[in-house]
């Protein structure tokens, strides 16, 4: 049985490719309009949407992939997480803007209204520290919202920060960090052990090195 | 007009499939002298409570009848059987053998052969805590895949016993030993190798990661062998062991492996647990092992060991098989 791995187009893709071809799958450069690729040795890769990783692996449409850690938050899906890629680091964080000065301790309002496409690790986020929250949640330019008034806080995922400053707004706390996970299908894990296993240790050598 | 989420009706051409299968299944249960009980499809939430565990409580729904009782419609089987063989069969001899075919309720994302309602077709054999009980729990369900034409679905075995003496042997301590056994359990590595770096288990690390990615046959048993030094440790392989060789004897040899991470259910399993699986569905099609800690909360002092499959699943296998589709 051939094994099928998914993998996210976008933000992770370079990286997610170059990970694979280092452990001797022949992915594309570019996916470009594919979705699906044949791949010497008895695998095919599908390109998805980040998002839809987890769902994919989930049913076993396809036996493992690699996807964000944030996309893993957000999904509530059985699937086995057996590798910490080490690539495609960002972290989740609490931002506002600088006039509000919340990150010099400026008190928040006491009903807070929070923009994010994040809105399950928000939610628990604000749950765990006992704060009332609206949650708005966004689908791009999350940034945005301050702004304009449609909320007083992002939850948002940074890389640099360079999107931030750019809208002058400033991290107030960090919420978690993320990193491209190596996931598989539980019950796949055991039909296809020794494909899986194999390939796990080659990633885990490509990620240790 | 619409249904609720999660539910569906079966027109004549499917429920005709279904009933055939349910019927081959009970075919099966009949010949291992399992006879089949109904109990009612909702029970009072207080006396569920006592078997299932957190997870499936949070799925499972409420309601309350007019006295204000609160009431639950029945998320699994197990606790609901267990109630009746510790209240109207409590005189009754042992063993005794129970088959079941019944309707029951999750509330949670639809999965792949699974809805909201769901169908769960299942044995369960109270009284004896021997291995000849486990080996017959797990050879019938076999032989009721094997019924149905899944003649190659293959079967994982495991004992509870082994992830204890495992973490024990590597020195993680009560701070961490049922934090890690639910990863092991989920095979979540990273969340594994984590939280053992928190609890300062730094040594543990390496090797307990390579235990939650063995799986293979006799083999496997022999490398655990070094790890299990605990009484029940080592029991627990010497009851692998054999159910490995009387499964071979039968002929199931090749069918029958071992993953010591396995742990199924955290609320009742107590000692060998299987589950059953084919390449092409990406979800179990059965599984079950030894509750002997359930009856005795309900006051009946009676080890146990029982499965149960998901009809629609397995429908969807066989449906999988038919058109060749992944």
């Amino acid at each position: 049985m051939p094994l099928t791995i998914a993998l996210p187009k976008g933000a992770l893709y370079d990286n997610a490719a170059a990970c694979l071809r280092a452990v001797g799958i022949a992915v594309p450069e570019d996916p470009g309009r594919k979705l699906t690729v044949e791949v010497p040795g008895g695998m095919r890769v599908v390109f998805l949407r980040s998002a839809d990783v987890p769902a994919y692996v989930e049913f076993g449409a396809a036996d493992c992939g690699i996807v964000g850690a944030d996309v893993l938050w957000e999904s509530e899906r059985r699937i086995a997480e057996l590798l910490d890629l080490q690539f495609g680091r960002c972290r989740l964080v609490v931002a506002g803007r600088r006039t509000d000065r919340y990150h010099e301790g400026a008190p928040l309002p006491t009903f807070l209204r929070v923009a994010t496409k994040f809105v399950r690790s928000a939610e628990a986020h604000f749950a765990d520290k006992d704060l009332p929250v609206q949650i708005v949640r966004l689908h791009g330019s999350v940034e945005l919202g301050p702004l304009v008034g449609l909320s007083d806080l992002i939850v948002d995922l940074v890389a640099t920060g360079k999107t931030l400053r750019e809208h002058d707004l400033v991290e107030i706390e960090e919420i978690a960090t993320s990193t491209a996970r190596f996931i598989v299908n539980p019950v796949r894990f055991r039909a296809k052990y020794e494909p899986i296993v194999t390939l796990l240790r080659k990633l885990n050598a490509q990620a240790g090195a | 007009m619409r249904l609720p989420a999660g539910t569906r009706d079966w027109l004549p051409e499917e429920l005709r499939r279904k009933r055939a299968l349910e019927n081959t299944l009970r075919g099966v249960f009949e010949r291992w002298n399992y006879v089949e009980v109904q109990t009612p499809g909702i029970e009072r939430f207080d006396v569920l409570e006592m078997g299932i565990g957190e997870t499936v409580v949070g799925k499972t729904f409420l309601f309350a009848d007019r006295g204000g009782v609160q009431l639950a419609l029945r998320p699994e089987m197990t606790t609901p059987i267990a109630r009746l063989v510790s209240t109207r069969l409590r005189e009754a001899p042992l063993p005794l053998r129970l088959s079941y075919v019944q309707t029951t309720y999750r509330y949670e994302e639809p999965q792949e052969g699974r809805m909201r309602e769901f169908t769960q077709a299942g044995l369960e054999l109270i009284g004896p805590e021997s291995a000849d009980a486990d080996a017959e729990s797990l050879f019938s369900a076999i032989e009721a895949l094997d019924s149905l034409g899944l003649d190659d679905a293959r079967f994982d075995i495991n004992h509870w016993a082994i992830a204890d003496a495992v973490l024990r042997h590597f020195e993680v301590g009560d701070d961490a030993i049922e934090g890690c056994k639910r990863l092991v359990a989920d095979r979540n590595l990273v969340a594994l190798r984590a939280l053992l770096a928190e609890h300062g288990y730094e040594s543990a690390i390496e090797p307990l990661v390579s235990f939650a990615t063995m799986r293979g046959g006799e083999e496997v048993l022999e490398r655990l062998r070094p790890l299990c030094g605990t009484a029940g440790g080592r029991e627990a392989l010497e009851r692998l062991g054999d159910l490995l060789r009387r499964a071979a004897e039968r002929g199931y040899g090749k069918r029958v492996g071992v993953d010591p991470s396995m742990l199924r259910d955290f609320s009742y399993y107590t000692g060998f647990v299987f589950e059953g699986f084919i390449g092409e569905v990406g979800f179990s099609l059965c599984g079950g092992g030894r509750y002997d800690d359930l009856l005795p909360r309900f006051g009946y002092d009676a080890g146990a060991v029982g499965w149960s499959a998901g009809v629609e699943r397995l429908l969807l296998a066989l449906e999988r098989r038919r058109t060749g589709r992944q």
